[in-house]
């Protein structure tokens, strides 16, 4: 952050006003190519709002508009009303596996990473890396197998088949791993010597100088849980199980020529997440940052 | 980390305990749904192996009899089975080998520009291009399949505008520009739009972490802008780049939504089917999980080898 402010004086040379003109080119330049990208980025978006406040007779006139000629909301109207669209069934479904997930994975992988960051045991070197080498095994290798387990445990067009598999991370432990070792291992001593259980020492310890740790996993399990498609699309199949995705890519099948139709479920489908992203913002992409950076 | 425990066999054995009931469940519940789906997904390689069947113990023999190599010879043999396998692969290796420097050069020039303006507007610029990486992939290839559409599609209104007659994008298997699909590159076209603010992100947190000393020393010596960022920036960069393209290509050979949504199961005329795609027609719509078994395995080895070989060309020999 301190680098530009540091190195902005540095690239302006001794002839001050030679330069200046050249700076506000230099700087007119990257803020026209940010700009060009930025339209690439919200083009998509604008043409999917756009598209969803048009009416039907529009959609098939040409040569197609591209603003709205009558602002409504009648696909919205459409997608609510329709008896064949529980969307309060499928929001609930959504709801409920990702919650679920995300609590789940929070719990285990603060614990599990408490464990690895703080205590000495046999094998822990070896039980890390096994945990580690799971996340190098590709989804796709898994899930016939997982799909096959989950049939003889009858968990197969069950919410629950969502969320099972799903109770651990090994991307979650690594994370709450880095972050726990970065809490001093006096205050931990100076707990157990006041006679705190280990577990409790995890409780009222540890897990409440995680907070920006735990948001930030929950954040990410819950936009990747949400958005998830090609697990469910293989667990579930009767409609009243459906998360939002697998609504969206049926719904879009049974009216495929009706954009304004699929767009407003479109719209409907990835609002939550894109609010979870607004509130958030800071936290994701701390997130990200502090994976792929070294 | 235990040095200031009190060496006292009570309190090691308590904290024993509490590693062993703790770690212990998790780690069998990880093994569960990783190491054992793992063991049988390169088991039933070597079966004919639907769960529809009736077979023994996990559905093994019976009426899923054992296939010894059978399901690896059907990938180079001149059934259609081999035939889409070899067409899937064919696809995939040229979606992943085009989409790696696409994104890169595109990604990194973008992090530097964002890196080199104010606070303010950095965070705006960077939030509004992660935008799609948040969004749902069906609905990312909905919006795509709208503006992509020959009728009532944004593109092709846009092209009318300037006179320029449109074209079916995604639905025309006689298209191709320098033997690559139109359909592929349009495809490609809203891969990027949807995954690029992941390696932007981290670009700009790799550039953050190169110290400033060395863009000074660079200035001092006279060295303008371009050659601070292709002598001094870039070469400081080889760790996230390594990073990047490391995952980068991981993620582009498991690409699923988008090709099964927005080209409609791989279409036009199988030219952009996917081996992960492949995969999930054999195994959950033919139901011939052995086969899309051995394909996965395939997938599994392909990645690995890409990963290592990556890897080891990427090394570096320096630390800062």
């Amino acid at each position: 952050m301190a680098t530009l402010q540091n190195s902005l004086p540095l690239t302006k040379p001794k002839a001050n006003r030679k330069v200046n003109s050249g700076a506000i080119i230099t700087r007119a330049v990257v803020y026209g190519i940010l700009i060009l990208g930025c339209l690439y980025t919200l083009v998509p978006f604008l043409w999917m709002i756009l598209t969803s406040f048009k009416t039907a007779t529009e959609m098939i006139k040409l040569p197609p508009t591209i603003f709205p000629e009558h602002f409504t909301v009648q696909s919205y109207k459409a997608i609510f009303t329709d008896p064949h669209v529980p969307l309060a069934r499928f929001y609930t479904n959504s709801i409920i596996v990702s919650v679920a997930i995300v609590f789940m994975v929070l719990f285990t992988s603060s614990l599990a990473g408490f464990v690895f960051a703080k205590y000495r045991f046999w094998g822990k070197d070896f039980f890390f890396t096994m945990i580690l080498a799971t996340m190098m095994i590709p989804f796709q290798v898994l899930m016939i197998p997982a799909y096959l387990i989950l049939v003889k445990l009858g968990l197969v067009d069950n919410l629950m088949g969502l969320i099972v598999p799903s109770a651990t991370s090994a991307f979650g432990i690594f994370l709450m791993r880095q972050f726990v070792e970065s809490i001093p291992s006096e205050l931990i001593d100076a707990a157990r010597i006041d006679g705190s259980s280990e577990f409790g020492i995890y409780a009222r310890i540890v897990l409440p100088q995680m907070g920006a740790a735990l948001a930030t996993l929950g954040i990410f399990q819950f936009m990747g849980t949400w958005n998830d498609y090609l697990w469910p699309l293989i667990v579930i199949t009767s409609t009243e199980k459906r998360t939002l995705p697998i609504m969206l890519s049926w719904y879009s099948s049974q009216h495929g020529a009706r954009a304004d139709l699929t767009m407003a479920a479109s719209i409907l489908v990835i609002i939550p997440v894109l609010i979870t992203y607004f509130i958030f913002q800071r936290w994701v992409v701390r997130g990200i940052a502090l994976t792929g950076f070294k | 980390m235990s040095t200031a425990t009190p060496k006292r066999s009570g309190l090691f054995r308590k904290q024993h305990t509490f590693v062993g009931s703790t770690l212990t469940p998790v780690m069998l519940y990880m093994m569960f749904f990783t190491f054992i789906p793992m063991i049988w997904g390169i088991a039933i390689t070597f079966f004919h192996y639907s769960p529809t069947r009736l077979g023994g113990f996990l559905g093994f023999g019976g009426e899923n009899p054992f296939a010894g190599l059978a399901n690896y010879a059907d990938l180079f043999a001149d059934n259609p089975n081999g035939q889409l396998f070899r067409l899937s692969l064919g696809n995939t290796l040229i979606f992943s080998l085009l989409y790696l420097p696409l994104n890169l050069i595109i990604t990194v020039p973008l992090a530097v520009l964002i890196e080199s303006i104010n606070l303010k507007m950095k965070v705006v610029f960077r939030t509004i291009y992660f935008l799609p990486v948040v969004t749902s992939a069906v609905a990312v290839s909905l919006v795509w399949g709208v503006i992509y559409n020959p009728t009532f599609g944004l593109l092709n209104a846009l092209l009318q505008r300037f006179g320029i007659s449109g074209m079916a994008w995604l639905s025309d298997p006689s298209k191709f520009v320098l033997g690559i699909p139109v359909a592929m590159l349009c495809v490609l076209v809203a891969y990027l739009w949807s995954d690029m603010g992941y390696n932007l992100v981290i670009f700009i947190a790799g550039l953050q972490g190169i110290p400033d000393v060395y863009r000074e020393a660079a200035v001092m010596d006279g060295a303008n802008a371009w050659q601070r960022f292709w002598f001094v920036t870039l070469p400081l960069l080889q760790s996230t780049m390594t990073f990047v393209t490391v995952m980068t290509m991981l993620s582009s050979w498991q690409v699923f939504v988008i090709f099964y949504i927005l080209t409609g199961k791989g279409g036009p005329s199988n030219l952009t089917r996917t081996l992960v795609l492949h995969i999930y027609e054999t195994a959950f719509r033919y139901q011939e999980m052995g086969l899309a078994a051995t394909v996965a395995v395939v997938l599994f080895i392909i990645i690995m080898i890409t990963t290592l070989l990556q890897l080891r060309f990427m090394r570096k020999e320096w630390e800062y």
